[in-house]
């Protein structure tokens, strides 16, 4: 019986004018989105790859330096694109590309896309999250709103009562009925993204495993706004009434929704400026171990320290090369200062975060987008494990090149040099991104949410139309 | 009879609890977009503020110190700490160089969140590393504000179709409408009539609310007539355009369903598919000149300048300031830093045309970016608002070049004096160079977008003049 009302109500969607032109348009976009950012893609990935090799020679053909020298010149860590970025930007628009890696100084990411765009890139981009995320819930809303009210309107749902048709039979036709026009979308958009992606040359972390999860989180969402849209149409007498109303969920909880957590967020838990931030950490840094500064009190403490230790009584006497030693102890120092900060800033952004879990419950597109993101290894925490690594990354350069320093130089010998030996002796900078299994722990919160969006719409759908009425 | 119509029509209205609704609801969401702006205004305004006083402490104290240390009432401290020393005062008491908010800046939120509003360039260091991205979570930046110009860019249009999708349907659909044309009537006029009249009561309640919203937070529109007008009548055309968008739909002659449809689609089109559309396609044609590229042409341009300036200083010395002579006694205790200045005065000059290559390139792919606006009323009016607002990227970029103008100016106040081995003294502080922000030079974008809106205003007018010569009364009638 399901399923032969399922096919009575795709017959009835295939046969209107509305879907086929609703149909056409959104499989076009959809392909439309694919391909530009594949290119978009295939493009940032050679700049990328380029720009890797660049500054890897730059690294390597520095010539003879004093290696602290060499540190303060520094290099470049660049964010690397994932596959699936193609199918969900996240907030890479929003995040750097490059971290400048070099003594001292803990850098943030630079030069975020968006910030070398005009507004217009506010509106968004068409890529196929934008298509899989705003727009299909609208295509369910435009083919499901009448699915009650149109069979109310005519009469028909007193007809098929009086045939004996359980209610709940006739919604699981009718959800089906809603389901698969939907499935015969996804299905070749999931197809060609997995040939897209196949073929893409050295296409690194692509995992077939997660591009099917990530349909599988939009096929949950539909099934959302199905249940969504079949409560509504089962609760109204007029087909106008049940669109407005549908519409109206749909804009607050994909457009008003995010907007306002937002807002909440940042009213709760404000990030601190940029200069706030630099200025704090160099209240810190001034009160420590300063490594470039003999004079400063704390490195006058270490020196006594130090020397006590050896048994000496001067930095020349020393084994190794005090300036070295201490700008590294310095080093240490300010990294722990940048540590402790970032660990800061990171609790405001857990914070954040956890505002917007908790307005998930008002709004199945939060979860949906969080998971995306971070499915796509997209989103702001995937960022943060890069800056991190960068990081690491920074303090086991440094510290090789004050080690070099302070082991082969004599103290106050600045034309010391070193050479390409050194230099090849630190690897090139290498970033494995965090596993999926930790990308899923990390997101269990979402995928509840989001799984209890489905049960509990699933019930309110039961709900309203066991108490249906037919007129 | 025309006049009888829109008299009873606006009888009609005001029973009706559609308008009370309306303007209680749009009331709420205008005052929340304005409470966010006003916030966000208000943090801004509070850093620099804060940053300011923060200057004229330390300038206070600068200035005491030099005083008693002038007057041997204190112990000279050590040359690195001195505040008589030119260089420290260069270093360790900059200008803070702010953008101050516009009157409207609460409207749009625009670029104001991924950038800074306030830099405190140095004696030393190059513009290049002058950092102006904000720091903020970017998923904040993802789903953007709750301001106002998202009210007037997406929520409006909407309010405009709720009212008025089933203008004609209605009457059609209860039988009026036969009645009504009965008459000796144009349906072009009764229509246009009907909707003009929803159109002034829609534009009224959108006015008022946004300008008891302004009230209620404290923004001086009426000392600031002139941007408020401007505001006010940019949104009242693409209300307008919205209208005339339900009119053409709406002489179609469809059922009330299908023109909510077709109205919804036709949003979705202007307000959600053209602008990413546009965004992503621009992209593509015009891409954004690489900065990874432009990194590495940086740097290869600044280690060939540097291995030139190795000639007049050992690295280093430009390295590590403080391994600079201590000693005062010699005869220019800035030799140090002027020397230090001709070697960075080489690099800057070498990598500056890698800078300039890369901006012009710059400027010349958003300029075109910026010519596509014109695809859609959603586009300009949310250029029009920024542009209001002070938020709009050519602002960030005009107060980008003013920070570096002011690096410069600051620079050379200390240059000659450093020359002259001069001290600074307690009344210098008053001659310090300072910068008062001005947007006097951004060009203005606003008498482009309204024309812009007012054009696609024409070719809503000329397609229902066309869509009701092709339609006939019968086919309007028939059901």
């Amino acid at each position: 019986m399901i399923f032969k009302i399922a096919r009575k109500e795709l017959t009835e969607i295939v046969r209107e004018g509305r879907f086929r032109i609703t149909a056409i348009t959104l499989f076009a976009l959809l392909l439309a989105a694919l391909f530009v950012s594949k290119s978009y893609y295939t493009s940032v990935n050679a700049q990328h790859s380029e720009a890797k090799k660049n500054v890897r020679s730059e690294w390597m053909e520095q010539g003879q330096k004093n290696p602290h020298s060499a540190a303060h010149y520094g290099t470049y860590a660049f964010k690397p694109k994932y596959p699936l970025s193609l199918i969900d930007n996240g907030v890479d628009k929003y995040t750097g590309v490059s971290i400048y890696l070099e003594a001292h100084k803990r850098n943030e990411a630079q030069y975020a896309a968006a910030q070398d765009q005009t507004a217009l890139s506010r509106f968004g981009d068409l890529t196929p999250d934008f298509v899989l995320i705003f727009i299909v819930p609208l295509f369910i809303i435009l083919i499901g709103f009448n699915a009650f009210t149109r069979e109310r309107e005519s009469g028909t749902l007193r007809l098929l009562k009086s045939q004996g048709v359980s209610t709940w039979k006739l919604t699981m036709g009718k959800w089906l009925g809603l389901f698969l026009p939907v499935l015969f979308i996804a299905i070749p958009v999931y197809v060609l993204a997995a040939l897209f992606l196949a073929n893409i040359k050295d296409y690194g972390q692509f995992s077939l495993w997660a591009l099917t999860l990530l349909f599988g989180v939009y096929l949950i969402y539909y099934a959302v706004f199905i249940n969504i849209t079949l409560f509504v149409s089962s609760l109204f007498k007029k087909s106008n009434v049940a669109f407005v109303t549908l519409l109206g969920i749909w804009m607050v909880s994909c457009l008003a929704m995010p907007k306002i957590s937002t807002a909440i967020a940042d009213k709760l838990y404000p990030y601190p400026t940029q200069v706030e931030f630099e200025e704090q950490i160099a209240v810190d840094k001034k009160k420590g171990l300063d490594g470039h500064n003999p004079w400063n009190t704390e490195a006058k403490k270490l020196e006594e320290e130090t020397l006590k230790k050896y048994g000496v009584d001067s930095v020349q006497q020393l084994p190794f090369n005090w300036d070295g030693f201490l700008m590294q102890e310095g080093e240490k120092h300010t990294a722990d200062i940048y540590f402790k900060h970032y660990q800061l800033l990171k609790d405001t952004y857990v914070n954040q975060t956890n505002v917007y879990r908790s307005t998930a419950a008002l709004s199945p597109f939060l979860p949906t987008r969080f998971l995306s993101m971070a499915i796509c290894r997209t989103d702001y925490t995937s960022h943060w494990d890069f800056a991190n690594a960068a990081e690491n990354y920074r303090i086991e350069l440094v510290g090789k090149m004050n080690g070099d320093m302070a082991a082969n130089s004599k103290y106050g010998d600045w034309d010391y040099l070193a050479d390409d030996k050194l230099w090849s002796s630190v690897p090139d900078f290498q970033y494995e991104p965090a596993s999926y299994t930790t990308v899923i722990r990390q997101n269990t919160s979402n995928l509840i949410t989001l799984l209890a969006w489905l049960l509990l719409s699933f019930a309110a759908l039961y709900g309203a139309v066991t108490k249906m009425k037919t007129i | 009879m025309l006049n009888h119509t829109i008299k009873y029509e606006w009888l009609n209205l005001l029973r009706d609890r559609w308008v009370m609704i309306l303007l209680i609801l749009f009331l709420g969401i205008t005052v929340f977009a304005v409470r966010n702006g006003k916030e966000k205004v208000e943090d801004r305004m509070a850093t620099i503020t804060k940053e300011k006083e923060k200057m004229g402490k330390l300038d206070r104290k600068m200035a005491a110190d030099i005083d008693s240390l002038n007057k041997n009432l204190k112990p000279a401290p050590e040359a690195w700490k001195d505040p008589r020393a030119l260089d420290n005062i260069g270093w360790n008491a900059p200008r803070v160089v702010a953008m101050d908010a516009q009157p409207l800046a609460v409207i749009s939120t625009g670029q104001s969140d991924l950038f800074t509003h306030y830099a405190k360039p140095k004696i030393y260091g190059e513009a290049y590393t002058l950092g102006f991205s904000e720091l903020s979570n970017p998923v904040q930046l993802l789903f953007g504000s709750f301001d106002l110009a998202f009210v007037c860019i997406y929520l409006l249009p909407l309010l405009v179709l709720g009212f008025s999708y089933n203008v004609l349907s209605s009457e059609k659909e209860s039988g009026v409408l036969r009645l009504t044309l009965a008459q000796p009537i144009s349906l072009y006029q009764w229509l246009l009539g009907k909707l003009l009249l929803r159109f002034f009561i829609l534009t009224i309640i959108v006015v008022v609310s946004i300008l008891i919203s302004l009230t209620i937070f404290d923004i001086d529109w009426l000392g600031n007539r002139g941007a408020a007008t401007k505001l006010i009548l940019l949104v009242t055309v693409y209300i307008f355009f919205w209208f005339l968008i339900s009119f053409l739909i709406n002489l179609l002659g469809n059922l009330s369903g299908s023109n909510a449809v077709t109205l919804i689609a036709v949003w979705v089109v202007f307000v959600l598919l053209i602008p990413s559309i546009i965004s992503q396609t621009a992209n593509s044609f015009y891409p954004v000149p690489s900065r990874t590229i432009m990194i590495h042409e940086y740097r290869e341009a600044k280690a060939l300048a540097e291995k030139k300036a190795d000639e007049i200083l050992k690295t280093y010395y430009r390295e590590h300031p403080e391994y600079a002579p201590k000693d005062t006694t010699q005869q220019n205790q800035y030799s140090w830093w002027l020397g230090n200045f001709a070697a960075s005065d080489v690099i800057n000059q070498s990598v500056q045309p890698v800078l300039d290559d890369y901006n012009e390139a710059l400027n010349k792919q958003q300029s075109w970016v910026n010519r596509l606006r014109f695809l859609s009323p959603a586009i300009l009016l949310q250029d029009g608002l920024n542009d209001l607002a002070g938020t709009s990227p050519a602002h960030y970029t005009d107060f980008r070049n003013q920070v570096i103008a002011f690096a410069d100016t600051w620079r050379h106040y200390f240059i000659p004096r450093m020359f002259n081995n001069e001290k600074m003294q307690a009344e210098d502080f008053g001659e310090l160079p300072t910068h008062s922000y001005s947007s006097a030079q951004v060009p203005s974008h606003y008498p482009a977008d309204l024309m812009g809106l007012l054009f696609f205003l024409t070719l809503t007018v000329a397609g229902s003049m066309w869509v009701y010569r092709r339609n006939s009364f019968e086919n309007v009638l028939s059901v």
